[in-house]
């Protein structure tokens, strides 16, 4: 049985007045790897903070391997590596400076593994952090979470800086840690085509609500755009349970529906007398659908 | 026989709708069924195809693991995937047609849309079939 790693029960936060999540009950499994995307402001960063313990919940849950969010024992901050939207570099340190002050608070620390990445994602070890790009100080930010091998790595929008080839080169060491099954990632980002490639497992934060918490590949089998061209009109509003979207135009129109299986297409096509597209939809597109 | 393919035989596309795993899938069937791969090809491990295609590699296990159930792939302890034996050339008429026939159900939207009739489609699959013989 594997282990959960993070745990929540009715999760949520308010502050003063203004409730920033509300009711959020997830589980993730060892080895995962989970994107997380929403809209600014959605709620995302405040859902990182509680569970990694910076801030306590309003309401509800959460736990990380095992032990409260907002009262971690030291062991267990241990186990967890952040890097988080706005760095926390020392500007007059030079990069090796600021690693060798980050690997002297770990027991453990990989340093080929730290070179290895140095040299490849290009960072200039010798140069002050203050005359860094921003995508340099993202680049060693995201080396500072990785030297001491967490078994859970948090990552609050990584990439933003980065060109496509550095973006890659992150990805692929996304991957390499991921592909044993032992660690788990907890990735929110913006660049949704990079979720596709990683993630395994998608949240979709939308007004402090987890408008969806499951596998990508279900998300995007149920969440599809049907096409349809009948012999008759059709009626103002079509026979679906769960459509998102329609448009409607004499014979033809198209509904964004979720929960779809294909079961439900033959007697689609009968009610409606009609031929029907199935499409399915990228992931930027179902982001979009869900927030039409 | 084995022989090991090159790496880049498939084409995966993780923006599209349609899932990684989905498409992988559809691939090995399509290249069994034409016999572009052959049993006993060995197949990349599931990680070399996760790394060379910079895709999440529970995603190919997944494709992998519901090939070896339909029959197509067989495990080897302790070495490569193969493509099973007993697939060789096409498929029964019915698997193949199975087959393209999202592309079909795209073709008949297309035509009844410039309202095409059934025979002047027909024959003109019939041209196009017997130009492209090999």
């Amino acid at each position: 049985m594997t282990e959960s790693v993070v745990t929540t029960r009715g999760l949520g936060k308010t502050i003063g007045k203004k409730t920033i999540l509300r009711n959020i009950s997830v589980d993730v499994d060892a080895g995962s790897v989970v994107g997380i995307i929403g809209k600014n402001g959605a709620g995302k960063t405040t859902l990182l903070e509680i569970l990694l313990g910076f801030s306590p919940a309003s309401n509800g849950s959460a736990q990380l391997f095992g032990h409260d969010s907002f009262t971690l024992p030291a062991a267990t901050k241990g186990r967890i590596g952040f890097v988080p939207q706005q760095d926390e570099l020392v500007s007059l340190l030079t990069c090796r400076q600021q690693l060798a002050l980050i690997a002297a608070l770990h027991r453990h620390w990989n340093h080929a593994l730290i070179e290895r990445l140095l040299a490849a994602w290009e960072v200039p070890m010798d140069s002050l952090i203050q005359t860094l790009s921003g995508g340099e100080r993202q680049k060693l930010s995201t080396l500072l979470a990785l030297g001491h091998e967490p078994e859970l790595l948090v990552l609050d929008e990584p990439v933003a800086s980065l060109d496509p080839i550095s973006r890659r080169q992150f990805l692929s060491e996304v991957i390499e840690i991921s592909a044993d099954h032992v660690r788990t990632v907890l990735f929110s980002s913006h660049i949704i085509s990079d979720l596709e490639r990683v993630a395994d497992q998608i949240w979709i934060v939308r007004n402090g609500e987890l408008a969806w918490a499951g596998p990508l590949d279900a998300l995007k089998e149920a969440v599809v755009r049907l096409n349809i061209s009948a012999r008759r009109l059709l009626p103002s509003s079509l026979p679906l349970g769960n459509a998102i979207s329609q448009q409607i135009s004499g014979q033809r129109a198209s509904a964004v529906v979720s929960h779809w299986n294909e079961e439900q297409l033959a007697d689609l096509r009968r009610a409606l007398d009609a031929e029907i597209e199935v499409e399915p939809l990228s992931l930027e597109d179902i982001f979009l659908e869900f927030h039409a | 026989m084995a022989n090991t393919l090159a790496l880049r035989i498939f084409t995966l596309q993780p923006s599209s709708g349609v899932p990684i795993y989905l498409q992988l899938i559809q691939q090995v069937r399509r290249m069994v069924a034409s016999g572009q791969l052959t049993p006993g090809t060995e197949l990349p491990s599931v990680r070399e195809v996760a790394t060379e295609y910079t895709v999440n590699p529970t995603t190919i296990s997944k494709a992998y693991s519901l090939l070896e159930n339909e029959g197509l792939l067989q495990r080897n302890r302790g070495k490569p995937m193969t493509i099973a034996a007993g697939r060789h050339g096409a498929g029964s008429l019915p698997q193949r047609l199975k087959q393209i026939e999202s592309q079909v159900d795209a073709l008949v939207l297309a035509a009844r849309q410039l309202e095409l009739k059934s025979t002047d489609l027909c024959q003109f699959i019939a041209k196009k079939m017997e130009k492209n013989r090999d």
